[in-house]
């Protein structure tokens, strides 16, 4: 996922750290060490204490904390489940690839293929947890893990779809206009979060806007209820969200050499088709970033549901909130925290081929070329070439 | 090699020089460090104190008393005042957080009235002094439901599916499920517990929305009719527009009590004292009811008040002795845990 | 970049869609604005119009130093942010350091953890802290008791989650940077301190603007954290205004709200033109040499 696009610059880091090069990470190392390190360990012990009377946490080692995250999960759901998951990433990853054979293209490790064949098995693999097997989970914070992380997916989808075409015109417009829009897009998140919620509240209940101006159409007989339901919470989660994906990938996009797109559009190709085989791969890392920035934070997000959600669904942010609030159980919640941390840490190393770099890393987030160490076979080097595979 | 050397050197310069000028110096005498309810203690009272004493009040605010409870319990000795509900009051006593407090400097004690003298939480008032009261009660829409409500039952009933809010408080659902039960409400066990949990079912799936932060916003919408929510919020519903009658559930209801305590480890003990017994003064507490209608525990302060505000039936409920929550320590968690499950159900059933 | 023939439909539909979407992102902002000018002190239904929340702004000096305060933090998060994250991206991408797959974990840590537990933790590291430290100090001679909730503790706070969404955005850009620019930089004599400053750095200007705008914007609307590292002094508006939802949130919010926007509506545009006139002027001055 944040692969970095591999066939389109050269290895950057060849230089090895020196003990300045140390020195100068120092201030960062240091800030990680005192603010993230430190408090993270604190809740890690935290998360194996018991609690006293007050909540609080009293040194007595035990299990129980994250015995009860994982409770009533039996051993055949989650092999039932990867199986699943396993059968239908092979049938996407087959189907792709008998279109592509189809063709009588090659299936070739462009900067295309690679990440969107993992998105798809991150996404097919996602569906049919959600589809099938969530139910089967008995386990209540197993069952509110997943809808969190489903939301979050969802949320992170639809900034996706959203958001693209609106960074594109910030990335292709003219200074002037770049720095307006800019602005434009980030000014509404300068009005404090509950005032805008409030807002919201007073466009989408019953007599709001929304409901007034849909009955002066004639669209419907009876005002719709949005508030207070799973809808309201993903039109809060997108908005919340929107510019943490618009910003990346504008980024990534202004940088984008217009000469590609001339060679491309001379190369015959239709505007859609240099869209979607030229400017969208080579703004992956933006895409990428702009994932990372959306449903990371989301999956933890807890004000939207209890606002516009009215609080009826329950994520994992509203269920760690509780324990340091009303349940007044910290060990329990900082359990809570840390299996979040472990989760999100083992997707990251899944998805980034490893957590130690050995090879010619290009980026911080090194991805290993499929089948071999080492750098891109040749030809794949440059952007030029890569427009070429990627046209067929 | 120079490198980003140089850049890295402004870093460090830029970082130290902000952390130097930044830490806050406070003078341990001369100030009070109060950490309230947001929004509780109308400034006019802290500046008349100031005026008087000259001591400077740092006030602090939460949202809740759990966060209360968590920053406090976090932070160490750094608040002189807190203003916790009853139950947490009780929870701090026995964790022996609190200092017993000095009746001899406290002679404006006797203001209270003595219904708030006796109860469960601090008999004697040894550790706490009752700020403000309230109760947990029906409001209801009488522009939009015409038949009589009279308790937690007729609220619950089908027909006003969706269009109930509640306060977004597990124990209080709990506490209400016992009442129709006819059991105590401070006895959290798990047989009770099972019992209260296929009505706590049922009403979950009738509620619109748990909003415990502002109740009234919806009732005032019109998205929701009827709820069960803190006296306050009715009081201001009440004061907007009549037709949001409050009524006291007929199964049973309970009162809270919000109280001032100081902290055993405080360092401005008498400055604590003094705010306290300021606050007790009946021309003073009067001004906190004008702001807040909530209920007043003051006495001699309740003479002083408009007859429009004794009227108001959120802020002064004609009922007898009510109960009120106790601590039950690690009981909470076993309540999070249930209505957590049946929360999560219901969510999951109607999940797009 | 400019237009092209073959795109005028994709141009097109891609800017009534951000039209569309500028329309969804404003729709609330409208609704506010509209509300501040509501009679009802309760501000949830409309009641009437008038002024009097805007004339009350001046005079409301706990809200005002509570916006105060939240400029000040959000400031000083932003610049904090930009530098530990930008310095961090250039390094890490640059040097192959021994742990960086940890370090990069190590800096999505903040965004993944949930609120409150990043709050109290950091509380409770502040708190043990502020109070070896005090006690040091006290034992060296200085009584006074210095370390305390405050500004720093806030800021500290703020940037420890702020920076990785300033780091990403950079190290994304800088992925797909042509390392030449910086070898033909140094090649043209620069040191790599020159070439950094001069030429990659300009490079990633839209990178780091956009990471310091996300950061700006966490920053001014971060509750929870601020809630347990603050003192009495440094409350932001967040926690005043999420104080006032029992009392009812007045309008005045929303006129404060409504300032804020059109202020910083009208220094964007300002800046914009006084921009563009220098361009012409510089673009002038190279025609006429």
């Amino acid at each position: 996922m944040m692969s970095t696009v591999e066939s389109d610059n050269q290895p950057a880091a060849s230089h090895d750290a020196g003990w300045i090069q140390w020195l100068a990470l120092a201030p960062l190392l240091a800030w990680l060490g005192a603010f993230v390190v430190v408090p993270t360990g604190i809740m890690l012990v935290y998360s194996f204490c018991q609690r006293d009377e007050l909540g609080q946490v009293v040194y007595d080692f035990t299990f129980e904390n994250y015995v009860r995250v994982f409770e009533e999960l039996s051993w055949a759901t989650p092999l039932r489940s990867l199986a699943a998951g396993v059968v239908g990433a092979m049938i996407i990853a087959s189907l792709t690839a008998l279109w592509k054979y189809r063709t009588g293209r090659q299936l070739t490790p462009s900067a295309l293929a690679g990440p969107a064949r993992r998105g798809l098995l991150v996404a097919a693999v996602v569906a049919i947890h959600l589809e099938i097997l969530a139910p089967h989970f008995q386990g209540v914070y197993l069952r509110i893990l997943w809808r969190s992380a489903a939301y979050a997916a969802l949320t992170t989808l639809l900034c996706l779809i959203i958001g693209y075409p609106v960074a594109y015109v910030m990335g292709t417009a003219r200074r002037r206009w770049r720095n307006i829009l800019l602005a434009a897009v980030m000014i509404p998140f300068w009005t404090s979060f509950l005032v805008r919620t409030y807002a919201w509240i007073t466009i989408l209940r019953e007599q709001g806007l929304l409901n007034a101006t849909l009955t002066a159409m004639k669209l419907i007989d009876e005002p719709i209820s949005i508030l207070y339901t799973p809808l309201a919470v993903v039109i809060g989660l997108v908005y919340a969200y929107l510019p943490f994906m618009i910003l990346p990938i504008y980024a990534s996009l202004e940088r984008l050499d217009p000469g590609l797109i001339d060679a491309a559009l001379d190369l015959g190709a239709r505007p859609l088709r240099v869209f979607s085989s030229v400017i969208v791969p080579l703004t992956f890392p933006g895409i990428a970033a702009g994932v990372l920035l959306v449903f990371v934070p989301a999956v933890g997000m807890f004000a939207v549901t209890d606002l516009m959600g009215g609080a009826k669904v329950l994520l994992i942010g509203n269920v760690i909130q509780n324990q340091f609030g009303q349940a007044r159980d910290w060990p329990f919640g900082a359990a809570l925290g840390i299996v979040l941390l472990a989760m999100f840490a083992v997707v990251f190393a899944a998805a980034a081929g490893e957590l130690v770099s050995r090879d010619r890393g290009r980026g911080i987030w090194r991805r290993r070329w499929p089948g071999r160490r080492g750098s891109p076979p040749p030809g794949q080097e440059d952007g030029a070439s890569h427009l070429h595979v990627a046209l067929g | 090699m120079k490198l980003p050397g140089r850049v890295w050197v402004l870093v460090n310069v830029v970082i130290g020089l902000v952390l130097a000028a930044c830490p806050a110096i406070r003078a341990a005498d001369a100030e009070l460090n109060l950490f309230a309810w947001s929004e509780y203690i109308p400034q006019a009272v802290i500046d008349g104190f100031t005026k008087e004493t000259g001591i400077k009040v740092n006030y602090e605010a939460y949202s809740s008393n759990e966060e209360m409870l968590s920053k406090f319990l976090a932070a160490g000795a750094q608040y002189d005042l807190l203003q916790p509900s009853e139950y947490t009051v009780e929870a701090l006593i026995k964790q022996n957080k609190l200092l017993p407090l000095d009746h001899a400097r406290l002679p404006n004690l006797t203001n209270i009235a003595p219904e708030f003298k006796g109860l469960g939480h601090d008999p004697q008032l040894k550790y706490s002094v009752p700020y403000m009261a309230g109760t947990v009660g029906i409001v209801v829409n009488t522009e939009k439901i015409r038949e009589p409500i009279r308790g937690y039952k007729d609220v619950f009933q089908d027909k006003y599916a969706n269009r109930i809010v509640v306060v977004n408080d597990n124990r209080e659902l709990v506490s209400w499920a016992l009442h129709t039960l006819g059991r105590p409400i401070n006895d959290i066990t798990p047989e009770s517990l099972e019992m209260a949990r296929p009505i706590v079912t049922r009403w979950v799936s009738l509620i619109k929305l748990f909003d415990s932060d502002s109740p009234k916003t919806v009732l005032l919408n019109g998205d929701a009719d009827l709820g069960i929510v803190w006296s306050g919020e009715a009081a201001i519903l009440w004061n907007e527009d009549h037709k949001f009658h409050y009524i006291l559930p007929e199964e049973g209801a309970h009162m809270f009590v919000d109280n001032l305590v100081i902290p055993a480890n405080a360092r401005n003990k008498d400055a604590a004292h003094a705010f306290i017994n300021y606050i007790l003064r009946p021309e003073v507490s009067k001004l906190i009811s004008d702001e807040f209608p909530y209920t007043n525990p003051n006495a001699e302060a309740r003479k002083l008040l408009s007859r429009e505000q004794l009227e108001n039936p959120a802020s002064y409920p004609k009922a007898t002795k009510l109960e009120i929550f106790r601590d039950i320590g690690k009981q909470s968690a076993a309540i999070d845990r249930m209505v957590t499950d049946i929360r999560s159900a219901a969510g999951k059933a109607d999940k797009e | 970049m400019t237009r092209r023939p073959g795109f005028a439909t994709l141009d097109a539909v891609c800017r009534i869609w951000t039209g569309l979407v500028l329309c969804f992102l404003y729709l609330p902002v409208l609704a506010v604005m509209v509300f501040s000018f509501n009679k009802s002190r309760l501000n949830i239904t409309w009641q009437g119009f008038t002024l009097e929340w805007y004339r009350a702004l001046w005079h409301n000096t706990s809200l005002m130093t509570a916006v105060n305060n939240t400029l000040i933090v959000a400031s000083v998060t932003t610049v904090l942010s930009v530098i530990l994250g930008t310095l961090g991206a250039w390094l890490l991408h640059q040097y192959r350091y021994r742990f960086r797959g940890m370090i990069a974990t190590l800096v999505l840590v903040p965004v993944v953890m949930p609120e409150i537990i990043m709050g109290i933790s950091l509380l409770i590291f502040f708190a043990t802290v502020n109070d070896a430290g005090n006690r040091l100090l006290e034992w060296m001679g200085y009584a006074r008791r210095p370390l305390s909730l405050g500004f720093t503790t806030v800021i500290i706070a703020h940037v420890t989650f702020c920076f990785p969404f300033v780091l990403i955005p950079v190290q994304a850009r800088l992925a797909s940077t042509d390392p030449a620019l910086m070898e033909a930089a140094m090649d043209l004599g620069a040191t790599p301190a020159q070439a950094f400053w001069r030429v990659m750095l300009p490079n990633l200007l839209p990178a780091i603007v956009s990471g310091a705008l996300m950061a700006f914007t966490l920053s001014i609307d971060e509750l929870i954290i601020t809630y347990f590292t603050t003192g009495p002094n440094s409350a932001t508006l967040p926690l005043k205004i999420f104080g006032l939802a029992r009392k009812g949130i007045d309008p005045s919010i929303n006129a404060i709200s409504t300032v804020l926007i059109l202020l910083t509506a009208v220094l964007v545009i300002c800046g914009q033109f006084f921009w563009s006139l220098r361009q012409g002027n510089m673009e002038k001055e190279r025609a006429h040499t």
